[in-house]
């Protein structure tokens, strides 16, 4: 049987638009996981016109929160972790989705086969991945709806 | 028995210790907008400009403040306001030669050219900062561990006021945006003291909140006030150097202003430039210990 993105996908799909504010996006994040009894991890970004511009993931949000040369401290037994999560609360207020979005996002189409969903995944460490028809977006395959797909035959 | 002087610590280090190996790169025809996006993300102040995959020229903050500026639309293309040819070190260069190469052209960042000419790095001011306060932290004589040791003595410690620019420039808050960039451009500097009608300090405008409100579609005549980041940060003349470029780097900010009696009385700016210049960690002990006796050649 010749199995494609759309026999695992899920057709609902949470956006974001690129001018909403991050705080506006954490809000979301939080509905939507609420929402879809699994914890979401990114979400897609569309223009007024439902196109996909992008993707924002927590780890774009963690990122951004991050401090810049935290690879060269070693020892950080003096850092004031309060006061860190507080001066990255006040960078981010006027930082919109669309600034710290990934924009070369990776897309398939309904009829991509499995095994080349599950290589894009493997090869270029993705969770999900949007599937778009005619540049419209239909759903998205989440790494965890593949890996049940393909275990369940084992057992 | 000769006396063997070594200029600094960074003669010590190389620029493979301190370059960052995440090199931000778009191709020349990306356009503003996503260059901004990119410096934003990536927390970066310049992207390598590439033609045909090869480096070709950089855009820092200054150039698209200088697009914004000039009124330039937002989907122009990088490569029609780069900067060329970028300038680049070996990774085994030390961290002076490379300072006196930032200093000899008037840059703030080198590009590291690894084995077989690939980029395999980028090495800028805050660098250099960051790997002193590491060396700081790592040494003996450390107080950032341990703050109070009996016996120190603490005129062997820099304070903020010897390495500072003592003098600071400030704009209204109700300034447009063009005369803060015109400010900016004349005193090369990062960002923009704004204070208000009574002259206290009331945010700052930097180079980044300016690439923000550029793409953000904002009018460069706005006020200062409608972009500026408040509250103001800032510190005494009289604290040390090494907690002022702890909280420089944690809070990824540039440069702090600095206070003398009230925060309200502002008398000069320390950068992460200022502290790389220092050439030395954040004590005379540094310094002093790098004069050394040794043996005759």
């Amino acid at each position: 049987m010749n199995v494609t993105a759309k026999d695992v996908m899920t057709p609902r799909f949470h956006t974001l638009s690129p001018e909403m504010p991050i705080s506006e996006a954490v809000k979301r994040f939080r509905q939507a996981t609420e929402a879809e009894g699994r914890k979401i991890f990114g979400m897609l970004v569309t223009d007024e016109e439902g196109r996909m511009v992008g993707m924002l993931s927590m780890y774009d949000i963690l990122l951004f929160i991050q401090p810049k040369h935290v690879h060269i401290w070693g020892a950080m037994e003096d850092v004031d972790i309060v006061g860190l999560v507080d001066d990255a609360c006040v960078r981010a207020g006027t930082i919109l989705v669309g600034d710290i979005m990934t924009t070369d996002v990776i897309s398939i189409t309904p009829d991509t086969h499995l095994m080349a969903v599950l290589d894009i995944m493997i090869k270029k460490h993705i969770r999900r991945i949007p599937v778009l028809h005619d540049g419209r977006i239909e759903g998205i395959v989440y790494i965890s709806d593949l890996f049940y797909h393909l275990v369940d035959k084992m057992m | 028995m000769g006396i063997v002087q070594k200029n600094t610590i960074l003669s010590e280090l190389t620029v493979r210790e301190a370059m960052r190996r995440q090199v931000i790169s778009l191709p020349r025809e990306a356009d503003l907008s996503a260059g901004i996006q990119r410096l934003i993300k990536f927390k970066v102040n310049a992207l390598l400009i590439t033609d045909a995959g090869a480096p070709a020229g950089v855009v820092s903050k200054t150039d698209i403040m200088g697009a914004y500026y000039a009124g330039l639309p937002i989907d122009l293309p990088l490569g029609d306001i780069m900067v060329s040819p970028p300038h680049f070190c070996r990774p085994e260069d030390s961290l002076e030669a490379a300072l006196e190469q930032m200093r000899e052209h008037g840059i703030y960042r080198l590009y590291v050219q690894g084995e077989g000419g690939a980029v395999a790095g980028v090495i800028a001011y805050p660098d250099i900062a960051g790997i002193l306060y590491q060396y700081c932290h790592e040494c003996k004589y450390s107080r950032l561990r341990r703050s109070e040791r009996s016996g120190d003595d603490p005129q062997l410690r820099f304070r903020v006021k010897e390495v500072m620019t003592p003098s600071v420039w400030s704009h209204g808050a109700d300034e447009p945006l063009t005369a803060i960039m015109e400010g900016l451009s004349e005193y090369r500097m990062g960002a923009a003291l704004i204070v208000d009608e009574d002259g206290a300090p009331a945010g700052v405008v930097s180079k980044t909140d300016l690439a923000l409100a550029y793409r953000h579609g904002c009018d460069a005549g706005v006020p200062a006030r409608s972009i500026m980041t408040a509250p103001v940060r800032s510190c005494g003349e009289e604290a040390f150097l090494e907690a002022a470029i702890r909280t420089l780097i944690f809070s990824q900010i540039h440069r702090i202003f600095v206070f003398r009696e009230a925060p309200s009385r502002i008398t000069g700016v320390l950068s992460l430039s200022d502290a790389a210049r220092v050439r030395s960690g954040s004590c005379h002990a540094c310094v002093s210990s790098r004069i050394t006796v040794g043996d005759p050649a």
